[in-house]
């Protein structure tokens, strides 16, 4: 599956696409919802990592907009489920991600997403 | 005994990899997986001692074995699975299911030479028997007429696959472990490893055997766990590159899987080589003589069960 936190980790990497190659934009997505433990721990610890504001437009994208668009200072228990459910259970198993950049389709196939490059985008 | 003959490379290398990598995992997805069901202790470990709310790339899952764990803190660290094989990663995709559990995985369908991410966006990432599969680092020149070059050029693609997981961590704290093949295979192994058939001139220290390791499709694939009744004989014969597809030896199907298997120091040389080409000091935090270096210290080293392993970690000083 694409959740979320596998979006906002991933990036175009065509040859020579450098610059605003991130995030991808999702297009024509299929979306499937799938409950998961709720580890609060896991999601505090692991929000240094997120580039918040990617986070806030992809979950806008799938059609989630609970979400503040500047990242609070202090993560209250709320907040927490809420991140764990954009993060975590919102699936995206069909349609694309796309470079804002080059254009670059990345197709997303049965929650596969393939990020496979032709030979001569190979960086 | 499986038995395992030395090759040597003489088709474009994309191209034989493609042949004798990814097509024939494609073909012995769901029988390959049925075999693999055991973690080593030491990348087990590994991933036990990772901090909570930790990130990281498994590249080159397979059927995503290592995704669960670590199995006394499940869903304490998010592994995402990466792999060229398809079929693989659909299996994957459900690894440490049971019925009547249906647990979905993160994967990936790329290339471990890719970096289709944000660099240094993981914590940590993992290499298990994958590096030794890639076949030379330059991929659009045809053909490869000479040993040296070839040995050349894989060392140079060796290095590039392990900058790549360098670089995918963060350059403050990242782990990466890496399993590679050994020729030294212990003695439970079910394979035997030819010593090299070539003559012995052109061999340099520190440079593996390249080989087809054949895999047997047994008939009753769910059962098979990997155990072979027969010795069949591989199909390819020394200094012969032959298709990926099925042969017939008494009528089961044998794949001919292309491996590197690497000599006893090899993975750490390319190691250091991948760190300093990188432009980063080789050694612990405490070596760097001003603030501000970078680096990478290799954290242990050494053989488990038939393969080389090595764990790094970045550093800022």
């Amino acid at each position: 599956m694409v959740r979320l936190i596998t979006h906002n980790l991933l990036a175009c990497h065509v040859k020579g696409c450098t610059t605003n190659n991130f995030p991808l934009i999702f297009q024509d997505v299929e979306v499937e919802l799938q409950e998961t433990e709720f580890n609060p721990d896991f999601i505090r610890n692991m929000l240094s990592r997120l580039e918040w504001t990617a986070l806030v437009n992809a979950a806008k994208q799938v059609g989630d907009t609970s979400l503040p668009p500047e990242q609070p200072d202090m993560m209250d228990d709320e907040l927490l489920q809420k991140l764990h459910h954009v993060l975590m259970e919102i699936n995206v198993t069909d349609g694309a991600m796309v470079c804002q950049n080059c254009n670059h389709i990345y197709p997303i196939s049965n929650g596969i997403p393939n990020m496979l490059l032709a030979e001569h985008e190979i960086g | 005994m499986k038995p395992v003959k030395s090759i040597t490379i003489i088709d474009d290398p994309q191209v034989h990899e493609d042949q004798h990598v990814h097509v024939v995992y494609d073909q012995i997805a769901s029988h390959f997986s049925s075999t693999r069901y055991k973690p080593w202790p030491i990348i087990a470990k590994f991933l036990s001692d990772l901090p909570t709310g930790w990130i990281g790339l498994d590249s080159g899952t397979g059927n995503g074995k290592y995704l669960p764990l670590p199995a006394d803190r499940p869903g304490s660290v998010l592994t995402i699975g990466l792999d060229r094989s398809r079929n693989l990663l659909q299996i994957a995709q459900h690894a440490g299911s049971e019925p009547g559990c249906l647990i979905t995985r993160e994967v990936v369908w790329g290339d471990i030479l890719g970096s289709g991410w944000r660099l240094g966006a993981f914590d940590y990432t993992i290499s298990i028997a994958t590096i030794h599969h890639l076949a030379s680092h330059d991929r659009r020149k045809l053909a490869v007429q000479v040993r040296v070059t070839f040995i050349y050029r894989q060392k140079v693609h060796h290095q590039h696959v392990l900058q790549c997981l360098l670089q995918a961590v963060s350059p403050i704290h990242g782990r990466v472990m890496i399993y590679v093949w050994a020729i030294e295979q212990d003695e439970l192994s079910k394979r035997s490893i030819p010593t090299s058939d070539t003559d012995g001139s052109d061999h340099y220290p520190l440079t593996g055997e390249d080989v087809f390791v054949p895999w047997v499709m047994s008939q009753n694939q769910h059962t098979a766990k990997g155990k072979f009744k027969n010795d069949i004989p591989p199909s390819a014969t020394s200094k012969e590159v032959v298709s990926a597809a099925p042969t017939l030896a008494a009528e089961i199907p044998v794949y001919n899987r292309y491996y590197h298997m690497f000599a006893k120091g090899e993975l750490k040389h390319l190691t250091i080589q991948a760190v300093e080409g990188l432009g980063l000091m080789v050694g612990s935090r405490e070596s760097a003589n001003a603030k501000g270096c970078r680096g990478v210290e290799i954290i242990q080293e050494g053989w488990e069960r038939s393969n080389y392993y090595v764990e790094l970690r970045r550093w800022v000083s």
